[in-house]
């Protein structure tokens, strides 16, 4: 467990000391992902103890944005009025964004002939 | 004993909102399972519906709030290195398919940032309420942090990334059966390039494959989003501002 979570910060810190070294657009945290992705793909195998901690923080991944979710509190009268708006400019945005990956990939396996 | 002391004292102490975040969480969870995992159901609105409640009931500025509960806030950077684990262990299942699924999620992407975009200008919402549609496909965590560093509202695309999220989940299933997708993997991807991590939880409870090529499909499009929005996002928000 401890090992675990000392990898993953571990990384994170990487990940932050690179972003800012190369004053990176791209988040921290973000580059530490790459840096473990790099790592884990070259030596092919998962530390167990690294397992446990990322599915268990990949499991609550919805906790850790709750609190600032909640801040939605703030925004309150600036969303007022635009409710309606916004929750159909999502709603038509993420059918889209779905079929058409879904489509892309439908075409391809259409057109690759069958293994 | 002087009560209205002792809230004064657990008002001002982080545990508090740390007791709030986490009850309202259980809440949720508890409320997603007895619903049979409905999608309809999801603990992430649930628990930010219940704290902001609690919050408005109380009349506790939000920033107090935040005090407390960013610890917990913290660990969102750590869960994102985390996500690397499973991009990990579905890197088998990509062999060989990479250019197929390459431009699937670059299309994905970039329709879900145009229509999103595109569509809440053409509503005449304020351009605040524009900006943070840019990363609202990509999971919450990067979105926030991709935010961030454009100086869009880190708060409002969580907002935006959580509803996308329970929309995709509970579409998911209808849309890819009109488009008639029969391929758990292929639904499953674009599932997770969509409506990333609550897409992703959805994608699982319906089938495993789908769910291995939806967790991939969101770490890929968390990164893709995270070394691209940076460069394109300030260029449309100026052209927005115009």
């Amino acid at each position: 467990m401890l090992k675990g979570l000392i990898i993953l910060m571990l990384y994170q810190g990487a990940g932050e000391i690179v972003a800012r070294a190369l004053s990176s657009p791209v988040p921290g945290p973000v580059i530490g992902l790459i840096l473990l992705l790099v790592s884990l793909l070259w030596r092919q195998k998962t530390d167990p103890d690294l397992q446990v901690v990322a599915s268990s923080l990949t499991a609550h991944l919805g906790l850790l944005f709750v609190p600032a979710a909640v801040g939605v509190v703030s925004f309150l009268p600036l969303l007022k009025g635009h409710m309606l708006s916004i929750g159909i400019v999502l709603l038509v945005s993420v059918l889209l964004a779905m079929a058409t990956t879904a489509l892309v990939l439908k075409r391809r396996s259409v057109t690759k002939p069958a293994e | 004993m002087d009560l209205r002391e002792i809230w004064v004292y657990l008002s001002g102490s982080p545990l508090f909102s740390l007791i709030l975040t986490l009850v309202a969480y259980q809440v949720g969870v508890f409320a997603h399972q007895s619903m049979g995992r409905s999608p309809l159901v999801n603990p992430v609105a649930i628990a930010v519906l219940l704290t902001a409640g609690v919050l408005l009931a109380i009349d506790m500025p939000y920033a107090q709030y935040f005090e407390g509960a960013q610890f917990i806030h913290f660990l969102l950077g750590t869960a994102t290195v985390a996500l690397a684990v499973p991009i990990a262990q579905g890197w088998h299942l990509l062999k060989g398919r990479f250019a197929e699924l390459g431009l699937a999620l670059i299309m994905g992407g970039v329709v879900s940032v145009v229509s999103s975009v595109g569509l809440a200008s053409l509503f005449g919402l304020p351009l605040e309420l524009v900006t943070p549609m840019l990363a609202k496909s990509v999971t919450a965590p990067i979105a926030m942090g991709i935010s961030e560093s454009m100086g869009i509202s880190p708060t409002l695309t969580a907002v935006y990334a959580v509803s996308t999220g329970v929309i995709g989940a509970i579409t998911a299933t209808h849309l890819l059966n009109a488009l008639g997708m029969k391929d758990w993997t292929a639904r499953g991807f674009a599932v997770g390039v969509a409506a990333h991590g609550i897409g992703t939880s959805r994608a699982f409870a319906v089938h495993p494959d789908a769910g291995a090529f939806s967790s991939v499909g969101m770490g890929l499009h968390g990164v893709l989003g995270a070394l691209l929005l940076p460069l394109v996002g300030p260029w449309v928000v100026k052209f927005l501002a115009t």
